[in-house]
């Protein structure tokens, strides 16, 4: 895995660079949906999402000669990544939010639109097919490099054999510390389980992390 | 990808930067999730048809560079430079929020703000149930 390093286009700068911001809008929040190829990213996403998941599109330029199994292309300059986008506004939180979510495809030449994407971002989930579970270890092992909190979440596919999430901890190679759940990616209230789960998570890690080393920040813990 | 597919891969990275003039880079620092308001300001002339449709996307609600360009079919290196464009002429306003991008770079949002969310959550899907804390 590539080592986290700092990217120029730090978002940060928006406010600074933008005229005249206008008060009032509810605080954005993100969460990223990570997983192979048919785990169920679009399907969790739309599940809670208030709009049609969207497809966005990006060009990625890489230098890497890595051939993609799936699309089978090339080595190339430009290439297209297309990732989910959902969100669903939280009017009724203490704070009103709005929760962007971002579905993304597990590939490790998309590591780039990774980092755009967990930076700032709340968490992830890995979402799991147990039918294709090394498709997994690229964004685990990503999340664990950028020291991102994340949760794995088993999707029960129908007809799949259903392994307890312990086995698939130890499939994963997965440390205690994180939580390994099962749920049915198209069920709202699952999906709702699984963001919740990874929220506890979040604020479990700022607390332990800020309770060892005061003011560090979890890219300088990783 | 077929020979075909990626003929067609090509035409399309070409009519894109038709769309911006050949511009690569938008002007501003454009995060996915910066959100955009439509301001007062008009866009100059000979804007592309994809500026208005930005700016009636954003006259109905905030949307941010993600979702516009989801809606408009559009790369996101694209949407960003039309965005440069707008917000140049005050046509968007990117609206003052608390969101993370206060926290700085590679920090994570607040915890307060991490207990609003788990509560707006909870509220949403009252059936939800959040697993137990392995370890």
């Amino acid at each position: 895995m590539p080592s986290p390093i700092p990217r120029p286009d730090d978002p940060a700068a928006v406010l600074r660079s933008s005229p005249l911001p206008r008060a009032g809008a509810p605080t954005v929040l993100k969460i990223v949906i990570a997983g192979g190829f048919g785990a169920g990213k679009t399907t969790a996403v739309s599940a809670v999402s208030e709009i049609t998941p969207l497809s966005t599109e990006e060009y990625l330029t890489e230098a890497s000669t890595d051939v993609d199994s799936l699309a089978g292309i090339e080595a190339k300059q430009t290439t297209t990544v297309a990732f989910d986008f959902g969100r669903l506004s939280l009017p009724d939180a203490p704070t009103p939010l709005e929760l962007f979510l971002f579905g993304t495809p597990g590939q490790d030449r998309f590591v780039d639109l990774w980092y755009d994407l967990s930076r700032g971002a709340v968490g992830a989930v890995v979402l799991v097919d147990t039918r294709r579970l090394k498709s997994s270890f690229t964004p685990i092992s990503f999340f664990e490099d950028i020291g991102l909190p994340f949760v794995v979440a088993v999707n029960q596919f129908d007809g799949a054999h259903r392994y307890h999430p312990e086995q698939v901890r130890t499939a994963l190679e997965l440390p205690a510390s994180v939580p390994v759940v099962t749920c049915d990616a198209r069920d709202p209230n699952h999906v709702a389980g699984v963001l919740l789960t990874l929220v506890d998570h979040a604020v479990n890690n700022a607390t332990t992390s800020r309770a060892r080393h005061a003011p560090s920040t979890t890219l300088q813990d990783a | 990808m077929t020979t075909h597919g990626r003929a067609a891969e090509e035409s399309a990275f070409v009519r894109t930067y038709t769309l911006t003039r050949g511009r690569t880079k938008p002007r501003h620092l454009l995060g996915l999730e910066t959100v955009l308001e439509a301001g007062l300001g008009r866009p100059g002339p000979a804007q592309a048809e994809e500026c208005e449709e930005i700016l009636a996307l954003c006259r109905e609600r905030r949307r941010s560079v993600v979702e516009l360009a989801g809606r408009l079919g559009r790369p996101v290196t694209a949407v960003k430079v039309l965005v440069s464009d707008l917000l140049d002429a005050d046509a968007l306003v990117v609206p003052l929020t608390q969101s993370y991008a206060d926290t700085g770079a590679g920090s994570g949002p607040s915890t307060q703000l991490l207990a609003a969310l788990s509560a707006g959550l909870k509220r949403k899907w009252p059936d939800a149930v959040a697993y137990p804390q392995a370890g």
